[in-house]
């Protein structure tokens, strides 16, 4: 079966001396929940930067469900099937939450260039927005500017935009970082919700989040993937233990 | 709260009967510069899709709006000579569809960068039409420009100010309307989600670069035909039309109305040049004052007056409103002396320092009283020069008076 | 051959003088962020206010203080306007500058009418420095160009030698981090904003006289300076000097240069092909000398914006 994501030796330097990803081999099963940790500076918004398309790598192949993406311009990877949210929030602060969400259902549906319809007269596109809205649990802040929103529902709003596409495979990075024990269950949860039959890569620093997530558990360090294996396997890895986990602890 | 839909429309529809009635009721010198006012209200509309949606800060958008002018006076001439069949109510046309492609091609390259150096392309190509075109003689007729007349057509002389005045309201009305209908489509919305962050509207499955050069074209044309239309207006076109201070102007204009209310960049286009058109005969510093206008509005009023007011609309309760009554009560009068006593000290430096003043005066052996405010000052009379700074003076303590109430006020607000 | 001196001569002296705005200019971009608008009016305030005062104070006294009453315009600005409108962001400082240079033309039209004004050198100055080949080159050009290299040693000097230099290079880099770090950044703004305007307002006072000092100075210098900033590399103090020599060079040859684009296409045989199609192949290059550093920052911009010597994009 081929694999949703397929990464064979990526490499991406930033000038001499900078390189951050050194030979990086990944392979995601759809459906699957996957999770690369690692420590700080290991690569791993620069790795998700890659299969996302906003940067372009140096060498190596990116497959998404057998198809050939690296280097391909953010847009066309995400008509692929493939959609990522952002570390630090990244949505349109001055739209309302529903308009946030709205564009990305409008993307989906190919109204992209379109000048001669307008858009609350286009079919399905008000339900399907609404749909989305209340799938992150945002009903309530509809109509309010997406700058003005909590933190945490800044972060759902995040996730919905990235879920807008429909995406097969989706990228997450680290959804929880900076919220409170409440907070961060609540999210869990949410994205547990709306990651049904899909495949979902995550970024995570939070190894609760880690363990109750996710099936599937990779370990980036300085550049390569030193271990891909279940969470009981990671857990009982020395090498994993000595690289990350023995730095977490010590 | 919201502002009804259904009264902007009634008003919207008042406003549109009074333009229709207008002419009448002026004379054809004010008839004209009536139709300067719509040219400029359709360039600043034009120009704030760029900045105010697409939050794109072009600063060299009279090349588009020159562009559709000389393309225009081409027309006409080409109607003239017999070599092109084309009424003259549609001779902007050309002048859209020139905006339109040199706005393809220049849009092309100046999106390819953002923020600062978006400004910067747009100004350096602005500047090369600027110092080139003087030298294509063909195309731009020289330093002394191009012109045409325009032709009648269906019983219509297009003589007089007034029939020029119906052509131009009637595309500055249908291209206003249009602009206004784009903001409600599906690319319109990806217009404002492209200002607010450009990165996320790829990632949502967009193209960026694609979307920036539509916008930037759909701009160019309408500045195009803004350009158009002043060709047909001025029966001619010149390479000054190029220049930084069209640009310029279109910045003012827009910024001073406020780029984020829709109408607010037409309405400063239309004040700004019915007060410079008024104030023409009593001034020549008419453009130092829009400039100092500007940059009052852009320390104090940053979302400009047509922001300011829609801000106040939006969070007045009839609770503030007696409140911020005493507010504004104080601070009109304020801004009113302010303004009185620096018009005051520039008319009289102005007249003061001028050669021919001076001239004068070397010529009496005295100097001569100089008329402000419907009166003559002597410019050696302590007078002249205490009124205005008691002008300012008051002024000023009007102001504090009042930022003292409003803190109190919000204070009192706060402590409830 | 002396074509080619003499428009090497007042290409470097006239490249030199552009480095005393641009200077400035790349500074407050690299370490504020702001394209101030407004940059080259300091020189052309410089040069009207130095006129005034050589009225009434002699020449020298007068280019020497112009300067210094230009600084503290600036200094004004920079506290009293820019600093205010800072949290509305870049795009806001900007147009802000914009309306100032408005402004400041507006009032300069005011106070000294819309022509030039007979600002020039004393006549004791009109000598020849040196004589080629039967043509006197005048020593006030020499003049300009001396006071812009010592302007320039002097930046270098406080820059690389100084302690509060050191903090200014720092400061054009991570401005965050030199705040974090304890240093006043809002002072070092300021001291940067004064001495940039400082810098223009003696370019404008010394070369005021020199050229003409009329109400268009500003406008028509400031669009080289962007030139020369931009590439340059915006930020880039040395890629300023680089680039303004370089403009300074290009114009002048430019301006010399009895060429048309049809005479260089006829180097690779398309001479005719072009004559044929006239318009702007038959235009002479001195005519169009205005476009060509437009045409320079136009390619700079989408080819490499982070220009010669920058390397912030």
């Amino acid at each position: 079966m081929t694999a949703a994501l397929d990464i064979a030796d990526l490499r991406k330097s930033f000038g001499r001396g900078a390189d951050i990803i050194r030979g990086l081999s990944l392979r995601v099963a759809e459906g699957e929940r996957h999770a690369v940790i690692g420590p700080n500076g290991a690569g791993k918004s620069t790795l998700f930067h890659l299969v996302s398309g906003l940067y372009a790598p140096d060498g190596g192949q990116i497959r998404l469900h057998g198809r050939p993406i690296a280097g391909l311009a953010p847009h066309r990877i995400n008509r692929l099937g493939l959609s990522r949210s952002f570390q630090i929030t990244s949505v349109f602060p001055k739209l309302s939450v529903f308009e946030n969400l709205r564009l990305g259902i409008l993307a989906r549906q190919g109204w992209r260039f379109t000048l001669y319809r307008r858009v609350a007269g286009l079919p399905g596109i008000g339900e399907e927005t609404r749909a989305l809205i209340d799938q992150v649990r945002l009903a309530h802040v509809a109509d309010r500017a997406a700058g003005n929103l909590t933190y945490s529902e800044q972060r759902a709003l995040e996730i919905g935009m990235a879920l807008a596409s429909d995406p097969r495979v989706l990228l997450l990075d680290e959804p929880t970082s900076g919220m409170s024990r409440a907070e961060s269950d609540y999210m869990v949860d949410l994205i547990r919700a709306v990651t049904r039959r899909r495949t979902l890569v995550v970024v995570e620093h939070d190894m609760d989040v880690v363990f109750s997530l996710c099936d599937r558990i990779s370990v980036l360090v300085y550049g390569q993937i030193i271990a891909s294996d279940s969470p009981a396997a990671i857990r009982a890895d020395r090498r994993v233990q000595e690289a990350y986990l023995g730095e977490e602890a010590g | 709260m919201r502002i009804g839909l259904g009264r902007v429309r009634s008003w919207l529809g008042l406003a549109g009967v009074l333009l229709t009635l207008l002419p009448f009721a002026l004379s054809p010198g004010a008839t004209g510069a009536a139709t300067s006012m719509l040219i400029a209200a359709l360039f600043a509309l034009s120009f704030n899709l760029m900045i105010g949606q697409g939050g794109m800060l072009s600063f060299g958008h009279a090349a588009y709006f020159a562009v559709g002018a000389f393309a225009t006076v081409h027309a006409m001439m080409a109607v003239e000579r017999g070599s092109l069949w084309l009424p003259t109510p549609l001779l902007p046309l050309a002048g859209a569809l020139a905006g339109l492609v040199v706005g393809a091609v220049a849009g092309y390259f100046a999106t390819l960068r953002s923020g600062v150096y978006f400004a910067m392309v747009t100004l350096a190509i602005a500047e090369l039409f600027h110092t080139l075109a003087p030298n294509i003689v063909g195309l731009f007729g020289g330093e002394s420009g191009l012109s045409a007349m325009r032709q009648p057509w269906l019983g219509l002389t297009f003589g007089s100010a007034r029939e020029v005045y119906g052509l131009v309201l009637g595309w500055a009305v249908l291209a206003g309307l249009a602009l206004y209908l784009y903001t409600q489509t599906p690319f319109g919305r990806l217009t404002l989600a492209l200002r607010d962050n450009e990165r996320r509207v790829a990632f949502l499955g967009f193209n960026p670069h694609r979307s920036k050069v539509l916008i930037f074209t759909i701009s160019a044309m309408f500045a195009g035909l803004a350009g158009g239309l002043l060709a047909v207006a001025n029966e001619s076109a010149n390479y000054v039309l190029f220049g930084l201070g069209y640009s310029a102007n279109v910045v003012l204009h827009t910024f001073i109305g406020g780029s984020t209310v829709f109408l607010g960049p037409a309405l400063g286009a239309a004040l700004l040049t019915l007060f410079g058109y008024v104030t023409s005969d009593l001034t020549r510093l008419w453009l130092l004052y829009q400039g100092l206008l500007f940059v009052v509005v852009m320390m104090f009023m940053p979302l400009g007056v047509g922001g300011f007011a829609l801000e106040k609309a939006k969070t007045a309760r009839s609770a503030d409103v007696s409140r911020s009554a005493v507010v504004y009560g104080l601070r009109v009068p304020a801004l009113g002396l302010v303004a009185a006593g620096t018009v005051f000290v520039c008319e009289t430096l102005g007249v003061l320092l001028s050669r021919d003043y001076l001239a004068q005066t070397e010529r009496l052996g005295k100097m001569l009283p100089i008329s402000v405010f419907g009166r003559g000052w002597m410019p050696n009379a302590p007078i002249t020069w205490l009124a205005p700074l008691a002008l300012f003076a008051l002024g000023l303590l009007l102001l504090r008076l009042a930022d003292r109430r409003a803190t109190a006020d919000s204070m009192a607000e706060s402590d409830r | 051959m002396d074509f080619v001196l003499f428009s090497t001569l007042n290409g470097i002296i006239y490249g030199l003088l552009l480095f005393m705005v641009s200077a400035g200019l790349t500074l407050i971009f690299g370490m504020m962020g702001i394209v101030n608008f407004a940059h080259a009016s300091f020189y052309m305030l410089g040069a009207y206010i130095a006129y005034s005062l050589a009225k009434l104070i002699g020449f020298w006294p007068a280019i020497l203080l112009a300067p210094l009453l230009v600084g503290l315009i600036g200094v004004a600005i920079e506290r009293g306007m820019l600093r205010r409108v800072h949290k509305h962001g870049h795009a806001h400082e900007l147009l802000l500058t914009f309306g100032l240079a408005y402004v400041f033309e507006e009032t300069v039209k005011m106070l000294y009418g819309n022509y030039a004004v007979p600002y020039s050198i004393p006549a004791d100055l009109r000598f020849p420095a040196f004589t080629l080949s039967g043509a006197d080159y005048p020593f006030y050009r020499v003049f300009i160009g001396l006071t812009a290299l010592v302007m320039f040693a002097l930046l270098f000097w406080l820059l690389r030698r100084t302690r509060v230099g050191i903090i200014v290079r720092a400061a054009v880099r991570r401005p965050e981090m030199v705040g974090a770090l304890g240093h006043d950044v809002p002072k070092v703004f300021m001291g940067v904003f004064g001495i940039g305007a400082w810098l223009a307002g003696l370019a404008g006072a010394i070369s005021g006289a020199f050229f003409t000092t009329s109400p268009n100075m500003a406008l028509e210098l400031g669009i080289i300076v962007f030139v020369v900033v931009v590439v340059g590399g915006l930020g880039s103090l040395e890629g300023a000097l680089v680039a303004s020599l370089l403009i300074g060079l290009l114009t002048s040859f430019a301006a010399g240069a009895d060429v048309a684009l049809a005479d260089l296409g006829g180097l690779v045989g398309l001479g005719p092909a072009m004559k044929a199609i006239g318009g702007i192949f038959t235009v002479k290059l001195a005519t169009i000398a205005a476009s060509v550093p437009i045409l320079v920052m136009l390619v700079v911009l989408l080819l490499r914006p982070s220009g010669l010597m920058g390397d912030k994009t």
